[in-house]
């Protein structure tokens, strides 16, 4: 019975379980670079086709510090804090998102 | 106890479930990102099945790009501008007689032949700077009227009756690019993909039980403005000012270069269109948004007819956004007291 009333708890954690919208993840290229809490100071440097892009967390929130690139798009798109907010430099081929439920699987744009 | 044990399956069971079987690649492609999702196929095999629509994209962009020397685009250019005819794969030869239909079709205002305009205001870079052309080089390439319909194929070779033909088909390849992969997902019986290459998207089946939702970004703040359901077999196509352009003393210069003037389209924001299934629906999504997008919001909904559109959003300069009927049915708006007109 406490085994029951155990998996009973450890099944609703993971079926209730929705991942946090506290965590960013760095892609460079086509892998996952890192995926990465926001509820932590720290800078990321990000290697790319150009050079390092540098990416920073804080206060829960995350953005490119600084990048190889020659427009600085990316930079200039400052902090990223909602689910589903997404930043990305095409020329280093270095992107961000913020993880979690965000009510759509794509953005067209 | 026999209660308790059903209900510890049950939740097995849905713990079994909550997994989703859904398989998400990135990629950097025609100078811009391309993300696959699939669902309802083993990892393996999407990731397989992802990585072949890569390799065809690439395949497409190698071939297309506009101005990397040795494309096969690059050296049908180089023919068209020292008069001579050259041979062309079938898929090339097709790919312009399709462009020339929706150019024809669109009266002029989606030209991929105006490709040395495009060029001139630097738009033909992987990054591009601002750039002041000079309003007489403007001129002459306006003057020299180049079109599609100048373009000759006979018999696998293709040449161009007006040497100021360079092609250009930015607003063309992402779109071809969709329907090929859907048509590829689709003989592979995908349960479901959605495929989005720079922002231009194609829908094939579902999200498991749910359509695709898709977002629409908002041409002035981060995130969407809106959101939609995107059924199996519908496409999705914007053009904004915000993605390619460069401002300078203030004024923002979008990449969409109205073929009538040689200068930059104004006065909108994005025109996004919505096509339903069709065996183009990806090309005519890329496509059709141009000539309304040049229009602006006094000749849209005239271009949106003769493209065959009809659900269609234009912001113009001031925000205010635009629906056709269609369209008004379709979307959910993100933010009250959006300032939408209607017919």
């Amino acid at each position: 019975m406490v085994a029951g009333i155990t998996l009973a708890g450890w099944l609703f954690a993971t079926l209730w379980h929705t991942e946090p919208a506290g965590k960013v993840r760095i892609r460079s290229g086509d892998t996952v670079f890192a995926t990465l809490s926001l509820d932590q100071e720290r800078t990321i440097e990000v290697p790319g086709p150009l050079g390092v892009s540098r990416i920073v967390i804080h206060n829960h929130q995350a953005r490119f510090q600084s990048s190889p690139c020659h427009n600085q798009y990316c930079v200039h798109q400052g902090w990223l804090a909602r689910a589903g907010q997404v930043a990305v430099c095409l020329p280093n081929r270095v992107s961000l998102e913020l993880a979690g439920e965000k009510g759509y699987d794509s953005l067209n744009y | 106890m026999w209660r308790l044990i059903g209900l510890l399956i049950c939740l097995l069971v849905l713990a079994g479930c909550s997994r989703e079987p859904l398989y998400q690649s990135q990629s950097y492609v025609f100078g811009t990102l391309v993300d696959i999702s699939i669902y309802g196929e083993s990892e393996d095999r999407a990731r397989a099945l992802a990585g072949h629509v890569e390799q065809e994209f690439q395949r497409l962009h190698d071939s297309l790009h506009a101005w990397k020397p040795g494309s096969e685009l690059d050296r049908l250019n180089a023919a068209f501008a020292a008069g001579k005819q050259v041979p062309v794969t079938p898929e090339l030869a097709a790919i312009l007689a399709d462009a020339a239909r929706f150019s024809a079709q669109s009266g002029g205002l989606f030209n991929p032949a105006i490709g040395h305009l495009i060029g001139l205001w630097g738009f033909q870079r992987d990054e591009f700077a601002p750039v002041h052309p000079d309003p007489a080089e403007i001129r002459k390439w306006v003057d020299a009227a180049p079109h599609m319909a100048d373009i000759v194929i006979d018999n696998g070779h293709a040449g161009s009756r007006n040497p100021a033909v360079k092609l250009d088909l930015g607003g063309y390849a992402k779109g071809y690019a969709l329907d090929l992969a859907a048509n590829y997902l689709r003989k592979e019986k995908v349960q479901g993909a959605l495929v989005n290459i720079g922002g231009n998207i194609i829908a094939i089946g579902k999200h498991g039980k749910r359509p695709w939702r898709v977002g629409i970004q908002h041409p002035r703040k981060a995130g969407p403005i809106a959101t939609l359901d995107l059924p199996d077999g519908w496409a999705i196509g914007t053009s904004g000012d915000y993605q390619r352009f460069f401002e300078t003393n203030g004024k923002r210069y979008c990449h969409i270069i109205d073929p009538r003037t040689g200068y930059p389209a104004e006065g909108v924001q994005a025109v996004t269109v919505l096509v339903p299934p069709m065996p183009d629906a990806g090309t005519l999504s890329d496509v059709a948004s141009k000539p309304l997008f040049i229009s602006g919001k006094d000749g849209w909904r005239g271009a949106a007819t003769m493209m065959g559109i009809a659900n269609a959003m234009l912001i113009d300069a001031s925000g205010t956004i635009y629906l056709t009927p269609g369209m008004r049915q379709l979307l959910r708006f993100e933010e009250k007291g959006a300032r939408v007109e209607e017919y």
